[in-house]
C-alpha cells in the first residue's frame, strides 16, 4: 500500500483536563472519500482544526504525503495541497462571489488578472459563474455553501476538508451538492468530510469513521457502519439512524 | 433558471474607470484651493485638511483594510516629525531626503512593536497602541537633548524649495494636497492588489484566511508598515509648515493619534474616499467650533467630535460613504419598481 | 533601607487607589466583555460630584460617596443599555464609541469648569501617621481599607447573592447562563452599573488626595489597565493585588530610577503579562478573550 495522502496517526487535544479529541488515528489514500460521521460533542470539528492547524495537538502526528505536519501553520498547509471550508462560512459580505474566490487564487498567483481568471474558471466549474458579480452577501445559503468550496478549490488543493458542506440545504440542493462534489471527485481530487446528512453519507463515501466524544470507535464502508450496532448505539437519543435528522445539525461538532 | 449573465461590465471594476474616478475625486478636492487662493485663513485651513486626509488615509490601510485599530499612530506621526526637525536643524540636511528616512525608520518601528501586540485582540490590541503612544510622549519629554523635551523644537524660518520651507501658504497647501493624492492613491494601487484583498479577509475572519493561505502575521505587518510609513511623512510635511514641535502637539491622542481614526470613521472606515470625506466635513467644522466657542468653552470641539465618535459607531458605522451607497441602493430600488 | 520602606508603603498605598479605579474596569470587563475607555471619566465625576456636595452642602467626601456613587452608577447603565447594548458584537465599534465617550465626558467637563482645577485636600489631605521612620498619609491608608472592604464585599456579594451568582454565571460562559434562565442583558446593565458606581466611589474617596481636573481620569486608566491584565479579567481579588503589585512597582521605579517613568511601567506590565501569561494572576477569562494565539 502506497503512503497514504493524509495520515493521522493516535491524535489527541486535550483542553484543561476535557480530552476534547482522544487517541484518533486515520488515514487517507490519494483519490478517497472518508466520511467522519459522530453525535454532537463528538469533536469532529476539533479534529479538522488538528488536522489544518488551527490548533497544535497535545499527543500524536499529523502526516501530509508521508511528512509530519505537527508544527506547520495553516497557511502552509493550504499551499502543501490542503483545503478546508468551516462550518459557519464566512465570506467576504460586502464583496463579490468573484473576489471571494480570488482571495483563494492569490495563493498559487500573485498577479490580478491571472487570479482572476484562474477564479473565474472555479467558480464555473462550481456553477456559480452567472453570479460572479453578485455580492456574497446576497447568495441564498447553498449558494454560499458553494462558494465556500469554490474558495478551497482556488487554492488547487489535493485533499479537500469540508466541515458539514450540507447542512441546512434542502432535499434537491442536497442532490446537486452530490453531483458536484462527485463531479470533483472525478477530477481526481481527495475528500475528507464531516458529515451528518446520512443520505450524503450514503451517497458520497467510499470510508466511513466513527467518532464519538474524542474517540474513534468505529470503521468500515457506509453500509456496514450504518448498520453496526455500536454505532447505532452512540446514536441512541439522537433518533434513529438512517433518518435524516434536520435536529442533529448544530453548531458545536 | 437562466444562467447566462447578460451583464457586460467586468466583473471587477476596470483600473481605468478607477483611476478616472480617482483623477475626477482629486479635481474636485482642488477646487477649495484654487478657489480660495486668496484668503490666507482659509488656505491654512485646507491645508490642514488636506494633511488630516493624508493621515486618515494613511491609517485606514491597516485600520480600515485590515481592521486592525490603531490607537497609536501617533508614534510615526511622531517620528517623522522629531526626526525631521532635528536633522535639519542640527545637520542642515533637507527634508526631503529626511522625510524618506523617516518613514522608513517608521516602518522599521512599526513592525517591531506591532509584531508583539497583533496577537492581541481587538480592544487589547487597541490598548497597546494606546500605551505605544504615552511611552513616545514620555520619552519625547525625557530625551530633552534629543527632543528639546517639554519646550520643543522650533525651526528658523529660511524659504527655499530644498528645505520645504514655503514663503506663501498656497504652496504649502498644495504640498499638502499633493501628499493626500499620493497617499489616495497608493490605498488605491493597495485594495486592487493581492495585499489589499488579503487585508480584507484577514479584517473579515483569521481563521478563514489562513484557510485561504494567507499569512495573517506577514500581511498585518506589510499593512502596518505601509501605513506607519505614510504617516511619518505627514509628520515631516506638518513640522515644516508648522515650524515647531513639542511632545503634547505630537501625541496628545484626542487632537492626532485617534483623530486620524476618527476621520476615517465618519467618512466611511475601510473606503477610499471615506478618510477624504471625513477630513472635509470634519477638519474645518472643528475650527469653526474652536475658533468661535473654545474661548468661551474650552474642549467643546473636542466634546462635539467625542459626540460624533459614539453617533457614529452607533448610527453610521459605514460613515458617509456608506450613508451614500444605502442611499443609491434605496434609490436605484424605488426606480426598479415603478 | 529605611527609605525602602517608605517606597514600599507608598507603593501600596497608591495601589489600593490603582486596585479601588480598577475593580470596576475589571468587573464590566469580565462580564460584558468590553474595555470602558471612560472608565477614568466616570472616577472623574465622582470626584467632580463629591467635590460639589463638599462646596455646596458641606458634605464630608466620605460620606458623600453614598450619594455620588449611585448616580455615576445610573450614568453606568444609562451607557450600557444606550451605547453598549446596540454594539453588543462589534468590538471595534465599541472601542470608538467608548473613546467617543472619554473625549465627550472629558471636555463637557472641561467647558463647564473652564479649566479651572479644584481642590479639597488642604488640611485632610496632608494629615500624615508617623509610625516610627514612616510617613503614612491618612487620606491614602483610608483608601486602601476602603479598597479593602470594598473588594471583600464585592467577593461577598459574588458568592452568596443571587444576582452575584448571575454575574459569575454569565462571566464563565454567556450562552449556558442563558440557557439556565438568566437574564443577560439585564445582568449586563447591573453590572455596568456596578462597575461604574464603584468609578465614582473611588473618585469620591480619591476627592482629598488628588486635585480634581477634567483629565484626571487619564491618570489611572492606563494604569487600570495594566491592573486588570496582571490580575487577571474578571477576578475581584486580581484587580485588588495587581493594583497593589502594580502600585509598588510604579513607587519602586519611581524613586530608584525615574518618576516620568509611571506609564512605562504600566504599559510594561501590561504588554509582558499579556505575553507571558495573559490569563493574569487570577484570570476566570481565559486567554483566547484576549487574544492570544498561536503566532503565524
Amino acid at each position: 500500500m502506497s503512503t497514504p495522502l493524509l495520515e493521522v496517526t493516535n491524535v489527541s487535544k486535550h483542553f484543561l483536563g476535557l480530552k476534547a479529541v482522544d487517541g484518533v488515528s486515520l488515514s487517507v489514500q490519494k483519490g478517497e472519500i472518508v466520511s467522519i460521521i459522530g453525535p454532537n460533542g463528538a469533536g469532529k470539528t476539533t479534529f479538522f482544526n488538528l488536522l489544518t492547524g488551527q490548533l497544535e495537538p497535545t499527543a500524536g502526528e499529523v502526516k501530509l504525503r508521508g511528512q509530519v505536519i505537527n508544527r506547520l501553520a495553516p497557511h502552509d498547509r493550504a499551499r502543501q495541497g490542503m483545503g478546508r471550508t468551516f462550518q459557519i462560512a464566512k465570506p467576504l459580505i460586502a464583496l463579490n462571489a468573484l473576489e471571494n474566490v480570488m482571495i483563494g487564487a492569490f495563493m498559487r498567483h500573485r498577479s490580478m488578472s491571472v487570479a482572476t481568471d484562474k477564479a473565474m474558471t472555479v467558480l464555473e466549474r462550481v456553477g456559480l459563474a452567472h453570479l460572479a458579480r453578485r455580492r456574497a452577501g446576497d447568495l441564498t445559503l447553498s449558494e454560499r455553501r458553494r462558494l465556500e468550496v469554490a474558495r478551497a478549490m482556488a487554492l488547487e488543493p489535493e485533499i479537500v476538508l469540508l466541515d458539514e458542506v450540507m447542512a441546512g440545504l434542502n432535499q434537491s440542493e442536497v442532490g446537486n451538492a452530490i453531483e458536484l462534489l462527485q463531479g470533483l471527485h472525478a477530477d481526481g481530487l481527495t475528500f475528507l468530510i464531516i458529515e451528518h446528512n446520512l443520505k450524503v453519507v450514503r451517497a458520497f463515501s467510499e470510508r466511513v469513521v466513527v467518532l464519538d466524544r474524542g474517540r474513534w470507535i468505529g470503521e468500515g464502508t457506509a453500509d456496514e457502519i450504518l448498520t453496526s450496532p455500536a454505532v447505532i448505539k452512540a446514536y441512541l437519543g439522537e433518533g434513529h439512524m438512517g433518518v435524516q435528522s434536520k435536529q442533529t445539525t448544530e453548531v458545536n461538532a | 433558471m437562466n444562467k447566462i449573465d447578460t451583464n457586460h461590465e467586468p466583473v471587477i471594476e476596470s483600473g481605468k474607470s478607477v483611476w478616472l474616478k480617482y483623477l475626477g475625486g482629486m479635481a474636485l478636492a482642488f477646487l477649495p484651493l484654487l478657489l480660495l487662493i486668496e484668503d490666507p485663513h482659509w488656505l491654512n485651513i485646507i491645508a490642514f485638511t488636506y494633511l488630516m486626509a493624508g493621515l486618515a488615509s494613511s491609517w485606514n490601510i491597516i485600520g480600515g483594510f485590515g481592521g486592525q485599530f490603531s490607537l497609536g499612530h501617533g508614534v510615526f506621526f511622531g517620528i517623522g516629525a522629531y526626526m525631521t526637525a532635528k536633522l535639519y536643524i542640527t545637520l542642515g540636511w533637507s527634508p526631503w531626503g529626511i522625510m524618506l528616512m523617516a518613514a522608513a525608520l517608521a516602518a522599521l518601528v512599526s513592525v517591531l512593536i506591532s509584531w508583539p501586540t497583533f496577537r492581541l485582540r481587538g480592544p487589547f490590541f487597541a490598548i497597546a497602541t494606546l500605551a505605544f503612544n504615552e511611552v513616545a510622549f514620555v520619552i519625547a519629554n525625557h530625551f530633552d537633548s534629543v527632543t528639546g523635551g517639554p519646550r520643543g523644537l522650533m525651526i528658523p524660518f529660511k524659504a527655499g524649495f530644498q528645505n520645504m520651507i514655503f514663503k506663501e501658504r498656497w504652496q504649502y497647501a498644495l504640498l499638502m494636497f499633493a501628499f493626500v493624492a499620493l497617499v489616495i492613491a497608493i490605498s488605491i494601487g493597495v485594495r486592487r492588489s493581492r495585499l489589499g484583498y488579503y487585508l480584507l479577509a484577514v479584517r473579515e475572519d483569521e481563521d478563514s484566511a489562513r484557510a485561504s493561505g494567507i499569512h495573517v502575521l506577514q500581511v498585518k505587518l506589510q499593512g502596518m508598515a505601509l501605513s506607519a510609513a505614510l504617516t511619518a511623512i505627514g509628520g515631516t510635511l506638518f513640522t515644516m509648515y508648522l515650524r515647531f514641535i513639542d511632545p503634547p502637539t505630537l501625541f496628545n491622542l484626542q487632537e492626532v493619534g485617534v483623530k486620524f481614526a476618527l476621520l476615517s470613521l465618519i467618512g466611511g472606515v475601510g473606503t477610499i474616499a471615506g478618510p477624504l470625506l471625513g477630513a472635509a466635513l470634519i477638519v474645518p467644522f472643528e475650527n469653526f467650533l474652536r475658533a468661535e466657542l473654545a474661548n468661551a468653552l474650552p474642549g467643546v470641539n473636542l466634546a462635539v467630535l467625542g459626540l460624533l465618535m459614539v453617533l457614529a459607531a452607533l448610527f453610521m458605522k459605514r460613515g458617509i460613504v456608506g450613508a451614500y451607497e444605502d442611499l443609491m441602493k434605496h434609490w436605484r430600488h424605488k426606480k426598479g419598481q415603478s | 533601607m529605611d527609605q525602602f520602606l517608605n517606597v514600599l508603603v507608598f507603593g501600596l498605598l497608591l495601589g489600593g487607589i490603582y486596585g479601588l479605579v480598577s475593580i470596576g474596569l475589571n468587573l464590566i470587563f469580565g462580564v460584558v466583555r468590553i474595555v470602558n475607555f471612560a472608565q477614568g471619566e466616570l472616577v472623574m465625576f465622582g470626584m467632580y460630584g463629591c467635590y460639589w456636595a463638599y462646596v455646596q452642602l458641606g458634605m464630608n467626601p466620605y460620606l458623600s460617596v453614598l450619594v455620588v456613587a449611585p448616580l455615576v452608577g445610573l450614568l453606568g447603565v444609562a451607557i450600557q443599555r444606550l451605547v453598549i447594548q446596540p454594539l453588543h458584537n462589534e468590538s471595534n465599534m465599541q472601542i470608538f464609541a467608548t473613546f467617543g465617550l472619554l473625549m465627550m465626558f472629558q471636555n463637557i467637563m472641561l467647558a463647564m469648569s473652564r479649566g479651572e482645577a479644584f481642590s479639597i485636600g488642604g488640611t485632610m489631605g496632608a494629615e500624615v501617621l508617623s509610625v516610627g521612620d514612616l510617613k503614612i498619609s491618612v487620606v491614602r491608608l483610608v483608601t486602601l481599607v476602603a479598597t479593602t472592604l470594598i473588594t471583600i464585599g464585592l467577593h461577598v456579594f459574588l458568592r452568596q447573592t443571587m444576582m452575584g451568582k448571575a454575574i459569575r454565571a454569565v462571566t464563565q460562559d454567556k450562552r449556558a447562563a442563558r440557557v439556565m434562565g438568566i437574564n443577560v442583558e439585564k445582568t449586563f446593565l447591573i453590572t455596568f452599573g456596578i462597575g461604574a458606581a464603584l468609578a465614582g466611589m473611588a473618585g469620591a474617596l480619591l476627592t482629598p488626595i488628588y486635585s480634581i481636573t477634567p483629565g484626571v481620569g487619564g491618570n489611572f486608566i492606563m494604569a487600570a489597565f495594566a491592573v486588570v491584565v496582571l490580575g487577571g479579567l474578571g477576578s475581584v481579588w486580581g484587580a485588588y493585588f495587581g493594583g497593589l503589585i502594580v502600585g509598588v512597582v510604579e513607587a519602586f521605579a519611581g524613586y530608584y530610577i525615574d518618576p516620568a517613568l509611571k506609564s512605562a511601567v504600566w504599559f510594561l506590565i501590561f504588554l509582558v503579562v499579556l505575553i507571558v501569561r495573559p490569563a493574569g494572576l487570577m484570570g476566570q477569562v481565559g486567554a483566547e478573550e484576549v487574544g492570544f494565539r498561536e503566532q503565524n
